[in-house]
């Protein structure tokens, strides 16, 4: 699925009065990877966040393509990160009770009540990212191999926009590394539009775009 | 959608948990399930146990000490019908037969009743085994009596029964080998002829005697003349004793009501079982819906007790339902998470109560069916399974404050 460009504008939202995200615009070409970069409490995870519907500013536009999710109802923002968006977190977040293949199923039961459909497509994922399949339970996998079936878990439903928070922050460098230039091919390659809340340096060497935040405002690029 | 993969996941996460809240639920299910079958088990035994004493006539006094005492041969001290009654009832041309009945022997702990042959045919339906009494000293036992056809029986005197009589020297008499007074010569040993076929009552376990041998041992004469040696109707009228119950079996319904109406007097009572009985049902009833109401209540307080326990443990999960709502999960799909995950419990700890409440109940109905001799099947009916439908619908309809609970959830800060 070829990726969505993103055009945010006067994006504003505030906690207790006080101004967390304050970003005039940005914009993010389809097949690129763009990274949202700064130190702890700058505002990278909300702005992902944001970007992905979770969160609702409060001035702003937030325009995937023709979309504009800043004014989407919370059931309309929850269908568009299903059939558009997939989503990596720092520790995996998987579900430790089900196998490598139940847990990238997990987005087609969201949906639907068989994922009979997509089970060989899951196959195929975790082979390509080479994940034992044959295991019971992901908690038996190594932490890259775990992050690659949350990976498989992010392109199930063949996402348009690849959202990843601290992705590679949980990893050893050389498991990074690799997550990182898998990120890189689900943009260039597959032509997603992957954005990518990280302070992991490698990632940002890899980023078409970097977007450095302080206190939630983008800081000009050096 | 299909949330169950996650709830079964959810329920595999805190498995021991899990199970020990099910265990909760089926525990108190079947508690319930246990009273009401029981209770019902109880009444149906009882009942049943009393279909064959149409009509029974007594000295006037409690009907429940007589009903006790001749259909749950339960000794207890009553007083005797007047012979001139009994001479009466043996006079009516509207009953089938006339049954006395005398208890107050036993053989270890087996009781001895005297009767007469027509009434152990009506009880029991044909016998299973040998044939009736046919001399003073002929016994046929209950279908669950330990003792064998053909054995001999000396049987003991003096175990409750019958008052205002002077037996002793007459059991002396028959345990010496000796003649009894007004008896027909000595019998100190019974024979077993005849086994019985089950009636699902005390009676299974007694050893039926001619009622002659009955009065004999107690020093009463035979009910017959002292040269007439023969057992069972007619009787002397002159040498009828009294008699702690009599067993009359009306020819039709019509002349049921009038034997009760006709024997109600200052001198004697009549009764149907079943009007006993129904009284003590309605006091059992009473106990039960009482108890029934409490049970229900406890089971509701260890729902809500569980869907508390529920929240906290599923709080604990808040971020995996954080990490669905940002694949795409709606609320809905959290709601019907957690309803499934609280159903699944409920559902299944009362379908096990409700096996294990049956259980206890047919146990503890063999419990007491041996030890009272009454046959009580614990059976699960309509009102088990409405107490179990009521439970579970509770819990269903309970189930979704923990899930309105958990779905309300703040996503982002779960994620953090």
């Amino acid at each position: 699925m070829p990726g969505l460009p993103l055009t945010v504008s006067g994006l504003r939202l505030a906690f207790d009065c006080a101004d967390v995200i304050d970003l005039a615009s940005l914009a993010v070409a389809p097949g690129t990877m763009t990274v949202l970069s700064g130190a702890s409490g700058s505002g990278k995870s909300t702005l992902l966040y944001l970007l992905s519907g979770l969160l609702r500013p409060d001035a702003g536009t937030i325009t995937w393509a023709e979309t504009d999710i800043a004014r989407l109802g919370e059931g309309q923002r929850d269908r568009w990160r299903r059939k558009q968006a997939g989503f990596i977190f720092q520790n995996f977040h998987l579900i430790e009770e089900m196998s490598p293949l139940d847990n990238v199923l997990v987005p087609i039961w969201l949906d639907s009540f068989s994922a009979a459909s997509k089970r060989q497509r899951a196959l195929d994922l975790l082979r390509q990212l080479d994940v034992p399949v044959e295991r019971e339970s992901v908690a038996k996998l190594s932490r890259g191999q775990q992050q690659r079936v949350a990976i498989a878990r992010a392109l199930i439903g063949d996402p348009s926009v690849i959202f990843a928070d601290e992705p590679t922050a949980s990893l050893d460098a050389a498991t990074g590394e690799t997550v990182a230039a898998v990120l890189q091919r689900l943009a260039r390659e597959d032509g997603r539009t992957v954005v990518v809340a990280t302070h992991d340096p490698a990632l940002k060497t890899l980023a078409d775009q970097t977007v450095q935040l302080d206190h939630g405002k983008r800081e000009p690029a050096p | 959608m299909n949330p169950f993969p996650i709830a079964w996941a959810s329920l595999r996460r805190n498995t021991f948990t899990a199970i020990l809240f099910l265990l909760i639920v089926a525990l108190a299910v079947a508690l319930g399930i246990a009273i009401s079958a029981q209770e019902r088990a109880l009444r149906v035994g009882s009942a049943r146990a009393a279909d064959k004493f149409d009509l029974i006539v007594a000295a006037p006094g409690s009907h429940n000490d007589v009903l006790f005492s001749t259909v749950y041969l339960d000794p207890s001290a009553v007083e005797l019908l007047d012979p001139a009654i009994t001479r009466l009832l043996f006079e009516e041309t509207e009953a089938d037969f006339v049954a006395p009945i005398g208890f107050g022997d036993a053989i270890g702990n087996d009781p001895v009743v005297g009767t007469i042959a027509p009434f152990v045919d009506h009880l029991s339906g044909g016998l299973a085994e040998g044939r009736l009494f046919e001399g003073i000293n002929e016994a046929v036992i209950g279908a669950l009596s330990p003792h064998d056809v053909g054995e001999e029986l000396e049987v003991s005197h003096g175990h409750g029964g019958a008052t205002g009589t002077d037996a002793d020297a007459a059991a002396d008499a028959i345990e010496a080998g000796e003649a009894v007074p007004g008896g027909d010569g000595d019998h100190p040993h019974i024979t077993i002829v005849g086994r019985m076929q089950p009636t699902g009552t005390p009676w299974d376990r007694a050893i039926v005697v001619p009622i002659e041998y009955n009065w004999a041992a107690h020093g009463l004469g035979t009910g017959h003349l002292p040269d007439d040696i023969h057992i069972g109707a007619p009787f002397d009228p002159d040498s009828l004793p009294g008699l702690p119950a009599v067993v009359v079996k009306p020819k039709d319904v019509a002349a049921a009501y009038g034997l009760r109406a006709a024997y109600r007097t200052p001198q004697s009572t009549a009764f149907f079982p079943a009007e006993v009985l129904v009284g003590l049902y309605a006091l059992l009833g009473d106990a039960t819906a009482i108890m029934s109401a409490l049970t229900l209540a406890a089971q509701a307080l260890v729902v809500a007790a569980i869907l508390a326990g529920v929240v906290a443990i599923l709080d604990l999960q808040r971020q995996r339902f954080a990490v669905l709502r940002a694949l795409g999960a709606s609320p809905l799909f959290i709601f019907a998470t957690v309803w499934i995950y609280v159903a699944g419990i409920v559902v299944t700890g009362a379908l096990a109560g409700l096996v294990l409440g049956w259980g206890a109940a047919a146990v503890v109905s063999d419990l007491l069916a041996q030890s009272t001799g009454v046959a009580m099947r614990a059976e699960i009916g309509a009102r088990e399974l409405s107490l179990v439908g009521t439970l579970v619908g509770l819990g269903l309809i309970l189930a979704v404050v923990p899930a309105l609970i958990i779905y309300r959830r703040p996503v982002v800060e779960a994620l953090r």
